[in-house]
């Protein structure tokens, strides 16, 4: 990672970073849209998904198989998702091409032809990854676990809802995509081998053709279940637990990030130990921090045999509760070092440095320099992290389980 | 287009040595590399187990883990942790990798460390604990359906040849494995004459040639053996049903060639070709007309063998349209070839990941090791370019010819039928 940052704010209030990088002969980028699962209206859950699929099936002057033929031309690896807040599409490539394939997404972004003929496709591919996420009970159990953490609309299932995709018709969607693809809350990213003169100079042309609109405000309301089990007559019980810590925004931030780190950041952590190497209860057993820009948590997966889910839970349970009462020297020392090792290691990775800017800004609205990550990591002792989980308890876990059985919580 | 190999993938350096033991040590040297990775490939995995001790090279994976007689498993945990290194292990049908992509300053280090863990202890205590977590884990891809379909079609196509031994195991043959066996297999499998100490990236050569010499000098070589042979698969078409599934989970494995084979840059290019995610002839007949829900075909290149892998997931109501379809895309694409535009599309793909991927010391770490591991030699990131881009539309068309998709076995995992 180099500290060089490249930034400029376009008129219409889109945002342009880029981090070039030594070495490399790639190039990484982004556009965040403001077209997230939490954000979209009432009754349309999965309608990002259907837009990030229709806005591929012909853009501009190119039919669907002339864009998609434009992009493997060019060796594009695309990049697209769906978060809570963003709908993201981007790519990394050889970054000589650059220039062209920004103009391609420019058209996909802009003027995506949105054919009546090819919505029920994307629709239907939609409906599809719903269906089988009940085939998939461990990735379910953890979309399950964030729509009953998060105040709702935040935890809002990124995958969509079978019976609201059901209804979506292809006149919404566009109303959809035209009222939140919003230029004005974009977020574009950059990194790897670039001329940021050139991008943004190209960007600007491409982009600043548009305005911005008025931003949509979200209206947050209550948490879902503290439990909520759904029966599945799979061989595990898939256990989903999520319990409440700080927002990246807070000056607590990396006290919780060591925290977590010691409960579950590498295989000598607190979790790993006590429930896989001791007592042989899982193989898959893990907790990492996953934050909104609202809210965050720390969200913890365990799969084990009906047999033996409820020791498994009531084990993770007390780990989380035994953190408050005392951690080790040794064991801030690793949490340190796992947390600097990860930022270096995939700092030589322009998809990861797109990433990781464009989200500092939505997030904090700048981009930390790996300097000051490092010395805050480095700041963190193991008093101010105990003094940390004295004041923020790990405690009011909402769980989610998937399996043939049931769990006490 | 034209791909160019950057200046630092022509920096770098390769390095090799070999010790009297038969351990062979190979390095890519890339100075400008923020990070060095490291790795031993052993060369065993679930074919070279018999029947009765199914499964032990992956339990022994695990084993290796839980340290050596001066060393508990907290304490090795511990030890890689205070690095920070990303570190890890996999089992294949063929070659278990221990890993780990470290800081430069910590090589050294973590590298001393696999070296002791290479020599475990295999307690017994251990070794009943960690039986629970591999039969949690083989549970654990019992509710993977996409991996399930693999791992029985595998299972189905190779039939009795040994690349059908499931890396897993059984809960049965878990169960019935002592650790006694365990060692057994041990001292015959990890002789320093069937493993590769493989690192790339930033690190010191005579530094990481001093350590091996003077850590694993001591290690006894052993006569160790595989039974090679190419396998065109058993062609056995079968449905299994689980009542909690809701879709239809398609495996379809043909043969190819092998990871020793010259074909092998034709053969992935032909993968992407027919069953690339986005862009392919799976994806433009099945994806895009939303008939199946995700397809795609990858070629995996084995020891000796190889073999084209199908997975299609769709609705039951569509499963024989998404049949037929398969069936008239493999038959078109036999008889008919490819064309140029695909082909030069592949390799655009194909080229771009692989210079994406080279960019990372991790990246370069496994290609490195089973370049090694199958054919001995070394291939820089430009070999690997100029083969790619050598590829022709003749060859693709007559490894198609040659090795036929439509001969494929077929393995369906699917709801229970009402009739």
């Amino acid at each position: 990672m180099s500290d060089e940052l490249h930034k400029r704010i376009l008129e219409n209030g889109m945002v342009l970073l880029g981090e070039p990088m030594k070495g490399v002969q790639s190039a990484a980028f982004g556009f965040l849209l403001p077209a997230g699962a939490s954000v979209l209206p009432e009754g349309c859950c999965g309608g990002a998904n259907v837009i990030l699929d229709w806005m591929f099936r012909g853009a501009g002057e190119r039919d669907s198989r002339a864009l998609s033929d434009a992009l493997d031309g060019l060796g594009v690896h695309r990049l697209s998702s769906v978060s809570s807040s963003h709908l993201s599409l981007g790519s990394a490539l050889e970054a000589s091409h650059l220039s062209e394939v920004l103009d391609l997404y420019a058209d996909i972004i802009l003027r995506a032809n949105f054919e009546d003929k090819e919505f029920e496709p994307s629709r239907q591919l939609a409906v599809d990854q719903v269906k089988s996420l009940d085939d998939d009970p461990r990735r379910n159990v953890m979309l399950k676990l964030r729509e009953q953490f998060y105040p709702r609309p935040l935890g809002n299932s990124t995958i969509g809802q079978l019976d609201e995709l059901e209804t979506l018709t292809a006149k919404r969607v566009k109303q959809l995509a035209a009222e939140h693809l919003n230029l004005g809350e974009t977020i574009f990213s950059v990194a790897g081998k670039y001329d940021f003169d050139s991008v943004s100079k190209q960007l600007e042309a491409l982009f600043e053709t548009e305005d911005g609109k008025e931003s949509k405000q979200v209206s947050i309301g209550d948490k879902g279940q503290h439990y909520t089990h759904i029966h599945n007559d799979g061989a595990q019980v898939h256990i989903g637990l999520m319990t409440e810590t700080v927002v990246p925004q807070d000056e607590d931030y990396y006290n919780a990030r060591a925290a977590i780190s010691i409960l579950a950041g590498g295989m000598s952590a607190r979790l790993f130990t006590e429930v896989r190497e001791k007592r042989g209860l899982c193989y898959a057993i893990g907790a990492k921090y996953h934050c909104l820009k609202e809210a965050a948590g720390v969200m913890c997966y365990a799969g084990t045999t009906p047999d033996k889910a409820q020791q498994t839970l009531d084990v993770v349970k007390e780990e989380f509760n035994k953190l408050k009462e005392g951690i080790s020297e040794q064991e801030v020392q690793r949490a340190r070092a796992g947390l600097k090792s990860v930022l270096i290691l995939q700092s030589e990775s322009s998809s990861s440095r797109a990433v990781s800017i464009a989200g500092d800004y939505y997030m904090l609205g700048r981009v930390r320099s790996l300097d000051e990550i490092k010395q805050k990591v480095e700041e963190t002792t193991v008093d101010s992290v105990q003094d940390f989980l004295r004041r923020n308890e790990f405690k009011d876990f909402t769980v989610v389980t998937i399996g043939p059985q049931e769990v006490a919580v | 287009m034209r791909f160019k190999v950057k200046e630092s993938f022509t920096a770098m350096e390769f390095k090799k040595k070999q010790l009297e033991n038969g351990l062979t040590i190979i390095g890519e040297l890339n100075e400008g590399a923020k990070s060095a990775a490291v790795g031993f490939f052993v060369k065993t995995g679930s074919r070279d187990e018999s029947n009765d001790i199914n499964g032990v090279s992956h339990f022994l994976e695990h084993m290796l883990f839980k340290g050596t007689d001066t060393l508990s498993a907290l304490e090795v945990n511990k030890a890689f942790d205070r690095t920070g290194a990303q570190f890890n292990a996999f089992t294949s049908e063929e070659n278990t990798v221990y890993y780990a992509a470290v800081l430069p300053e910590y090589l050294h280090e973590v590298t001393q460390l696999w070296i002791e863990l290479l020599r475990p202890a295999l307690r017994d205590d251990d070794f009943n604990i960690e039986k629970n977590v591999i039969k949690e884990e083989i549970s654990m891809y019992q509710d993977l359906p996409g991996f399930d379909v693999m791992d029985r079609c595998r299972k189905l196509y190779f039939d009795t040849h040994p690349c059908g031994m499931s890396v897993l195991g059984t809960v049965e043959s878990i169960d019935g494995l002592t650790a006694g066996q365990m060692r057994d297999y041990f001292g015959n499998r990890y002789a320093p004459n069937n493993m590769v100490l493989a690192v790339a990236g930033n690190f010191d050569w005579e530094a990481m040639c001093a350590l091996a010499e003077e850590d694993c000098g001591g290690w006894s070589a052993q006569k160790t053996q595989r039974a090679i042979s190419h396998y065109d698969g058993s062609r056995k078409k079968k449905r299994v049903e689980k009542p909690n599934l809701v879709r239809e989970h398609i495996c379809l494995i043909s043969p190819a060639v092998s990871a020793q084979d010259e074909r092998r840059y034709a053969a992935n290019l032909t993968a992407a070709i027919v069953g690339d995610d986005i862009g392919s002839r799976f994806f433009w007949e099945l994806v895009d007309k939303a008939i199946a829900e995700t397809a795609s075909l990858e070629f995996s290149p084995m020891d000796g063998t190889g073999a084209f892998y199908s997975y299609i997931r769709c609705s039951s109501e569509k499963l024989p349209q998404v049949l037929e379809i398969v069936d008239g895309i493999f038959k078109d694409a036999a008889e008919k070839g490819v064309s140029a535009e695909e082909l030069e599309k592949a390799r655009n793909k194909a080229l771009s990941s692989l210079v994406i991927k080279s960019e990372v010391p991790m990246g370069r770490l496994v290609g490195l090791g089973f370049n090694w591991m199958y054919c001995q030699e070394y291939r820089s990131v430009e070999d690997d370019v100029e083969a790619i881009r050598k590829v022709s539309i003749e060859d693709v068309n007559s490894l198609m010819k040659e090795f036929r998709l439509a001969d494929y076995t077929q393995l369906v995992l699917g709801p229970q039928r009402e009739d």
